[in-house]
């Protein structure tokens, strides 16, 4: 089947199109340069065109998701919606029920979601809570910043050993790219302890956040992974943070890249909360400054925003310590899932307000880093969906980029607090995104950061992931109407996936099943099966569950799509 | 009892299945099989060797309808699943009960089919877990997977379960024998500690063992959490229990390096019901004050758990959900089957991988006296002397490959072991053929 | 530390004992709960047999509990809640010593004088349920004959099921192939 989305005004940074008026022509699913005549029209004159949406860093499939909906049906009761001709019943605001997650990112024009963190032993919980999400790609990334394996091979600094493991791992959990949470923090967890900084050693393994960072780049770059290393850094949510945050990054800017696509060796993920200068929450105050100064003088790094929403939300992370301490700030309910051998994991649900004096820092050092990053393919929109706030609040947090106006008049009208103005530099940024760099942000630099050729562009060739959004660039000042903005992105007028139409007019049009996008490593097989066979007895001995019956097994992952991967390059 | 001499006629020896019996969901079960039938079973307690070993006399192997004098009679398959599909399609208030004794797949077409005709869909949860499930909706959740107690815990707590009775391995395989990495000596690193009015076959294999009274159990823990907070307590006995053992379990408790709470039924079947486990779930969040504890609920059936987490995922709500208005409700008391029931609301009810037969007080039972039961099990029990149309099923974890959920959640691919009978259908299979049925019964009468 | 001592188990009580009173009829508190021979003969699948109602239809008691009502291993009680009432076989209890306190597994048996209340908390009653406990001569039922009896599901107008013939141990249906 043909299709041509006539008249379009077109933002594709990938190949430089910036607001042009042109079609885009896709073919079986396909971006295509030319197309026959009977090519069915879909006519878009003026309307905004862009690349589906990717989502660097999202928490929507999983066993945290799932004890999170198990333990707040108050969550669930929020954003009930009942079941159409096409649509199943949706429940859920921060936590949504699966196919609520599909229809609503599809809805917002995304097209692919990486899930953040999957531990291994239950990665096929994952995978079947990707295959009832509907209508987007998501590629999930695996736990390995605490795993005893690596730990141990971090310390005795076999970089080898620990790229066969990986490699292995990633097939066995059908994953796509390497995850660290606070590194051996979540193991000191085990014990009801954390580390602090990256040279603070894990209790026993006496192995450092330094080392296991390290070791994992090297290995991602010796077996040349689409993605970098993807890092939760220590100390999350601490004031006085900023250093680590910083040194974490500093501490693996000598190891060479080893990806034609990618421009970074490590992304820092939900920056926001790991940007925090001073030495308690009343006297804490923005630490941005430094860590968008080391951003943009070097060119290894990437990050995203983990932008607060100011919104009644779940927060969930693989970084069990913090959780605790956040239970004891809020008193709220706390869950726990710790995974052994592998992480830690908790969930506290949390209500942002505007009234409070540090939510309110919180949001503005979101959007302090990314007007202060200069390089906008350097910067991701996130909010770290659920911990800052549910990801249909994108659109919002797009509004707020766009317009300095807004951001001015939140401040000046008390919806958020002083602290915000007071202790961030905010109140004098008057950068404003355009719609290029939106979509840099959120489809571009993405796919870069991702390895993701075939997406987040609409070059020929590219899978035909389109979103049209009801906007008239030509005709619209952003900067002046921050709730049209958000509405408008909230509610595309096409969503287009791998060629179909499954979003008109904002609503559900069509369900298609989502594509579990996983990486697999070839020519390291070898490798793989020689470091299998050392950890056998070891996995044995301390497992309580057998190896055969560990591997997540194929018909958990249909559909696929994968990036395979030549280690020998 | 006698000495059997080991099996050795048979064919093959299938490895690594998973038990489909209790929450523990073992799975390094060798299947010995001959001639495509079960004559062996390795490493599985007695509970699971006895499920795996099924009695054959009893399996349920052909489609039943009941005729004109209530009794059952034997119907082909298209016969039984038309005649079901029918009831379904004409109720007003249906309840589909059971699902934990059956795999993923085959609770996804039953979900749609709940989400089609609007039914209530609930599973064993909601007479056993159910008020564990509000506590953490109450309170929180601090758990872990099993292996985190085998390589860590010190000290284990067992209170309301008695698992060398219901989980017969649960100390063997993960909390008090094995060898942990951190606890090289098994055993011999930790403290057992059972907490059970009555001298309970685990009680039997404590070091401690503190009876506290019949329903004395939130008293009990309350004095630990005022003791905790350095409260002194008023009574010489609390729950049964001189204050100064109370005093000193809490010191020994604080100084542990790793423990786990395993709770059960005991806590959830008594009074207080959801209020014992709050109370359970706050001490230990108290207990991380000082060092690290987590709990763990001990889940009965090998998918229980499944069910509650598939829920979860599917539709935002673990169990008791009701589509009748089209979009999922979840309210206890009003949308659980024992309340349905009670209030003799539903008009068919569909039990699926469950016996409420045997499990469901008497009270209860009476209305599906009076409404038609639809039974889809493995083996003919009391539910089928109240059943109107059987659908044999097959053997989860020996004749079906699926997949379960153990108790502290980890996702388990069951493979199968031998070839099912001939006359039956997966579970998988007879709940989407009621399904496509059912849709062409409401399209035709559109 | 010093925790209340484990108790040794005394198997045999003499009704003759000096310390008990004979009583016609016991108050106690009824439990029920999983043990692991009802369980293991449950989900074998042998509910219809005589081991079942040996596993099940049992109720266990304080041995000193017995010696007061004077009836011995395997003989026949009857159990009574406001629920319902059930003939169950009596059966020393190997969690002695829990006087005042019986335990009936869980099963057809022990619905019938559980409590069905949920509080609007989804779980029935199925523990720290007042029952009384008295010596009977009727015979405990097999499965099929309590379902019958207590439910009468399929018994015809006019039949009275303790007058049916057993439903046996095997299951009875009609089939299509027996000629």
């Amino acid at each position: 089947m043909e299709y041509i989305l006539k008249n379009g005004i077109v933002y594709d940074p990938i190949n430089e199109i910036n607001g042009e008026k042109k079609d885009v022509m896709f073919k079986d699913g396909k971006i295509v340069n030319s197309v026959s005549d009977s090519a069915k029209v879909i006519d878009v004159t003026d309307k905004l065109v862009m690349p589906a949406g990717i989502d660097v860093h999202c928490h929507l499939a999983g066993p945290k998701l799932c004890v999170g909906r198990l333990y707040r049906p108050e969550d669930e009761r929020r954003g009930v919606k009942p079941k159409t001709d096409i649509t199943r019943a949706e429940t859920g605001f921060s936590i949504p029920n699966c196919p609520a997650t599909g229809y609503r990112f599809s809805r917002m024009g995304y097209g692919t979601v990486v899930e953040a963190a999957v531990p291994p032993l239950e990665a096929k919980h994952t995978h079947e809570e990707i295959i009832a999400i509907p209508n987007i790609d998501i590629p999930p990334l695996t736990l390995f910043g605490n795993n005893w394996f690596i730990m141990q091979f971090a310390k005795e600094g076999r970089i080898d050993d620990i790229a066969a493991f990986v490699s292995a791992w990633l097939k066995i959990t059908k994953g796509y790219g390497v995850k660290i949470v606070n590194p051996c923090g979540s193991e000191a967890w085990g014990w009801g302890m954390n580390v602090h900084g990256i040279d603070d050693p894990a209790p026993y393994w006496d192995v450092t956040a330094r080392e296991v960072i390290r070791a994992l780049a090297q290995a991602n770059e010796m077996l040349g992974l689409p993605h970098s290393i993807h890092v939760h850094p220590n100390d999350l949510g601490h004031p006085g943070n900023f250093p680590t945050t910083i040194n974490s990054i500093d501490c693996m800017k000598d190891i060479k890249k080893n990806s034609e696509y990618r421009n970074q060796t490590i992304h820092l993920t939900h920056a926001q909360f790991h940007c925090y200068d001073g030495t308690s929450w009343r006297d804490v105050t923005s630490g941005v400054e430094p860590v968008a100064d080391y951003i943009n003088k070097h060119d290894h790094v990437t990050a995203d925003m983990g932008q607060v929403t100011l919104d009644e939300t779940t927060t969930m992370t693989a970084d069990g310590p913090m959780e605790y301490d956040l239970y004891e700030l809020t008193g709220l309910k706390w869950a726990n899932k710790d995974i052994e051998l592998e992480t830690a994991s908790g969930l506290v649900p949390f209500i942002y307000s505007g009234r409070n004096p540090v939510h309110s820092l919180q949001w503005a050092i979101g959007l302090e880093l990314a007007l202060m990053i200069e390089d906008p393919w350097k910067i991701c929109l996130t909010t770290d969906s659920p911990n800052a706030g549910p990801f249909i609040r994108y659109p919002r947090v797009m509004s707020w980029l766009m317009s300095y106006q807004r951001r001015a008049e939140m401040m000046d009208n008390k919806e958020v607090h002083a602290w915000a103005g007071r202790k961030s530099a905010l109140g004098t940024l008057d950068r404003e995104y355009d719609f290029y760099d939106i979509a840099t942000i959120t489809r571009a630099g993405p796919s870069k950061i991702y390895g993701f050729e075939d997406r987040g562009h609409l070059g020929a060739g590219a899978i035909a992931d389109i979103a049209v959004y009801d906007l008239e660039p030509n005709n619209f000042d952003p900067t002046r109407n921050a709730a049209a903005v958000e509405k408008a992105f909230s509610n595309a007028l096409y969503t287009i996936k791998d060629g179909q139409v499954l979003v008109k007019d904002g609503e559900i049009v069509k369900i298609v099943s989502s594509k579990h996008v996983r990486t697999e490593v070839e020519g390291f097989e070898d490798e793989e099966k020689r470091i299998l066979e050392e950890i056998m007895p070891f996995f044995n001995r301390y497992y309580t569950i057998k190896f055969e019956n560990y591997v997540v097994h194929d018909h958990y992952a249909e559909p696929s799509s994968v990036y395979k991967v030549n280690a020998s390059k | 009892m006698a000495y059997e001499p080991p099996v050795t006629d048979y064919d093959e020896i299938v490895e690594n299945c998973t038990c489909a019996f209790c929450g523990s969901n073992c799975d390094d079960v060798d299947i010995l099989v001959k001639d495509n039938h079960v004559v062996g079973v390795r490493h599985a307690c007695r509970l699971g060797a006895s499920k795996i070993m099924e009695d054959e006399d009893q399996r349920l192997t052909v489609p039943m309808i009941r005729d004109e004098n209530g009794e059952l009679m034997e119907v082909d398959w298209d016969t039984a699943l038309d005649r079901a599909a029918e009831l379904i399609a004409g109720a007003v208030r249906p309840v589909f009960y059971g699902w934990s004794e059956t795999s993923i797949e085959a609770m996804k077409p039953g979900l749609e089919l709940t989400e089609l005709v609007g039914a209530v869909i609930d599973n064993q949860a909601t007479i056993c877990h159910g008020p564990t499930v509000q506590a953490v909706q109450n309170v929180g959740y601090p758990l872990m997977t099993l292996g985190e107690v085998k390589n860590r815990a010190d000290m284990v707590v067992y209170t309301g379960s008695n698992p060398m009775n219901a989980h017969p391995r649960h100390l063997a395989r993960y909390t008090t024998f094995p060898k942990g990495f951190f606890r090289k000596r098994g055993r011999f690193d930790r403290t057992l500690v059972t907490w059970d009015p009555k001298y309970s076959d685990t009680a039997k294999l404590s070091d401690i063992w503190i009876p506290f009274e019949e329903n004395g159990d939130y008293g009990f823990c309350n004095a630990i959490r005022a003791v905790l907070k350095g409260k002194e307590l008023k009574q010489d006995f609390i729950s049964g229990i001189p204050k100064e053992d109370i005093v000193a379990l809490t010191e020994k408790m604080k100084n542990t390096q790793f423990g786990a709470l395993f709770f059960g039924l005991g806590l959830t079947h008594t009074l207080s019901k959801q209020r014992n486990i709050d109370i359970a779930i706050q001490l230990v969040q108290d207990l991380n004050k000082y060092t690290k504890w987590v709990l763990l609920p001990m889940r009965g059936h090998f998918n229980v758990n499944g069910f509650n987490i598939f829920m979860a995922y599917e539709m935002g709500f673990p169990y008791g959900v009701d589509f009748c208005r089209g979009y999922p409700r979840y309210m206890i008391g009003e949308t659980t089957t024992i309340d349905l029931l009670n209030r003799k609301e539903c008009d068919v009810f569909m039990v699926i991988a469950a016996d409420p037969g045997a499990h469901f007080p008497g009270g209860a039972l009476a209305h599906l006296v009076d409404i038609p039961v639809i039974q889809i099990d493995i083996h003919w029990g009391p539910s089928t002397e109240l059943a109107d149309v059987v659908l044999p099923g097959t053997f989860i974890g020996v004749e079906t490959a699926g997949t379960s959920y153990r108790m502290d959640s980890v996702p388990i691919y069951m493979k199968k072991a031998i070839d099912p009978p001939e006359t039956c259908r997966e579970d998988e299979w007879i709940v989407n053929e009621l399904l496509q049925r059912v849709k062409k019964i409401k399209e035709a009468s559109k | 530390m010093t925790y209340i001592e484990k108790p040794s188990i005394s198997n045999v009580v003499k009704f003759e004992d000096p310390d008990v009173a004979q009583v016609k009829k016991l108050t106690v508190m009824l439990n029920t709960g999983t043990d692991i021979y009802q369980g293991a003969c449950k989900k074998r699948g042998s509910t219809l047999k005589d081991e079942y109602r040996k596993v099940a239809g049992v109720c266990y008691m304080d041995p000193k509990d017995m010696a007061r009502l004077g009836v011995g291993n395997w003989e026949s009680v009857l159990v009574k809640s406001d629920w319902g009432e059930v003939v169950v076989y009596a059966a020393h209890s190997r969690d002695a010593p829990h006087e005042g306190m019986i335990f009936i597994p869980k099963g057809p048996w022990a619905n019938v004088v559980v409590s069905p209340e949920t509080y609007c908390c989804s779980d029935p009653t199925y523990k720290g349920i007042k029952a009384t406990v008295e010596k009977t001569d009727k015979e405990v039922l097999l499965m099929a004959d309590l379902m019958r009896d207590v439910y009468k599901k399929y018994v015809k107008e006019g039949d009275k099921p303790e007058e049916l013939p057993s439903l046996g141990e095997m299951p009875v249906y009609k089939k299509i192939r027996s000629g």
